[in-house]
């Protein structure tokens, strides 16, 4: 859409416009077939907005703002987690303290775990032996299978 | 219609707006109402609700239709203007916030009814839910009694792919009937900065339409 559009398109689509500028814009759009259209369809959309329209004037119920009132006082009175840590900070603290300690504790042992190897040959220092001349004996090939076998990660 | 690209001249966007000192609602005598809120004081709030509870409860009609649902979604609208009074910072009316919260809180409490009515109807047998169809008024699945509910049902769902901001500012235009200088005025922007995010909308709202194969111009009218 052009800008001589755009910058009366409010007023033109609410019939505002100064004849002046109405037959500006009309000339416009007798020549601009882009504009003609997307006008139409924007008044299209435009017109469709009156059925949002409330033709009633409502009154509410006697009572509604002690509703209201009384449905705030409930809302407040219904602790929330973060309401737990505010209420008692020494509380608060306490559980963050313990969730850290028990996360210390958890990921010592898990890299203890880790870094703990089995006694005897590793699994690559028994397929390096493979290449050595000894290798070709049954009996340590045998020992490779069981060594592979019994390996623990 | 074309592409759309065609530079638009922000923020000069002319120079017949004027420049507009912006309304300093802190100190009005809402402003003393709202600060009298934020500190706390009941009437106040009390005071607040009464002025613009027949407001309120005219938009929410509009949009959903709903009588009995009415007042709950209103509790709900003043229930979230009382916790978030505080953040409330003046730039706009409250009447203007106001109506932002209400209007969200209406198109909120239509997904809600929509995913219920999804999940009930899940449980059903097909003829089940021919039935539920023919015995609601109005649905987004339904056959539409007149053209006017099918342009209603149709816009509410096209309002739902533009932003909140400017799903509030088209419903203030359009339903409320202000012209830009009024909205200038309760939003805190200036009349360009309103010009181009409702010519932004609009061509939102145009190419849902056209992305839904019911262009403007397909609907009964």
């Amino acid at each position: 859409m052009h800008g001589v559009v755009i910058e009366s398109l409010e007023e033109y689509l609410s019939g505002a416009l100064e004849p002046a500028a109405q037959r500006d814009i009309e000339a416009h759009l007798s020549n601009c077939r882009m504009c003609r259209e997307e006008i139409r369809a924007m008044r299209e959309v435009s017109q469709w907005f009156g059925s949002l329209r409330s033709e009633e004037v409502w009154e509410p119920a006697p009572g509604f703002c002690a509703r209201v009132v009384e449905q705030v006082g409930e809302r407040k009175a219904v602790p929330s987690f973060a309401g737990l840590f505010a209420l008692d900070l020494a509380f608060g603290r306490r559980l963050a303290f313990a969730s850290l300690l028990t996360l210390a504790v958890l990921g010592t042992y898990l890299v203890s775990r880790e870094t703990r190897y089995p006694s005897g040959l590793s699994p690559e220092a028994v397929m390096a032996q493979e290449d050595s001349p000894a290798f070709d004996s049954a009996s340590a090939q045998d020992n490779m299978l069981v060594t592979l076998t019994a390996y623990e990660y | 219609m074309g592409s759309l690209t065609g530079a638009l001249p922000f923020p000069a966007f002319g120079c017949k707006v004027r420049a507009k000192s912006r309304v300093d609602y802190q100190n009005t005598s809402e402003g003393a109402l709202v600060q009298r809120a934020q500190a706390g004081e009941e009437t106040a709030f009390r005071e607040i609700v009464e002025r613009y509870q027949s407001k309120v409860f005219s938009i929410i009609h509009g949009v959903v239709r709903q009588r009995n649902d009415v007042e709950d979604i209103a509790q709900q609208v003043f229930a979230k203007v009382y916790v978030s009074i505080k953040s409330f910072d003046f730039r706009s009316s409250l009447i203007t916030w106001i109506y932002k919260i209400t209007v969200n809180e209406c198109f909120d409490y239509l997904r809600k009814r929509k995913v219920r009515k999804l999940v009930y109807e899940s449980d059903l047998s097909e003829d089940e839910v021919r039935r539920v169809d023919n015995s609601e008024p109005s649905t987004s699945r339904q056959v539409p009694i007149d053209a006017t509910l099918a342009r209603r049902d149709y816009l509410l769902k096209l309002l739902t792919r533009v932003s909140e901001e400017e799903r509030m500012l088209l419903m203030l235009k359009e339903v409320e009937g202000y012209s830009v200088e009024e909205l200038a005025d309760k939003t805190g922007m200036n009349e360009n900065t309103i010009k181009v995010k409702l010519f932004r909308a609009r061509q939102k709202l145009v190419k849902a339409a056209q992305r839904l194969d019911r262009a403007p111009g397909l609907v009964a009218g």
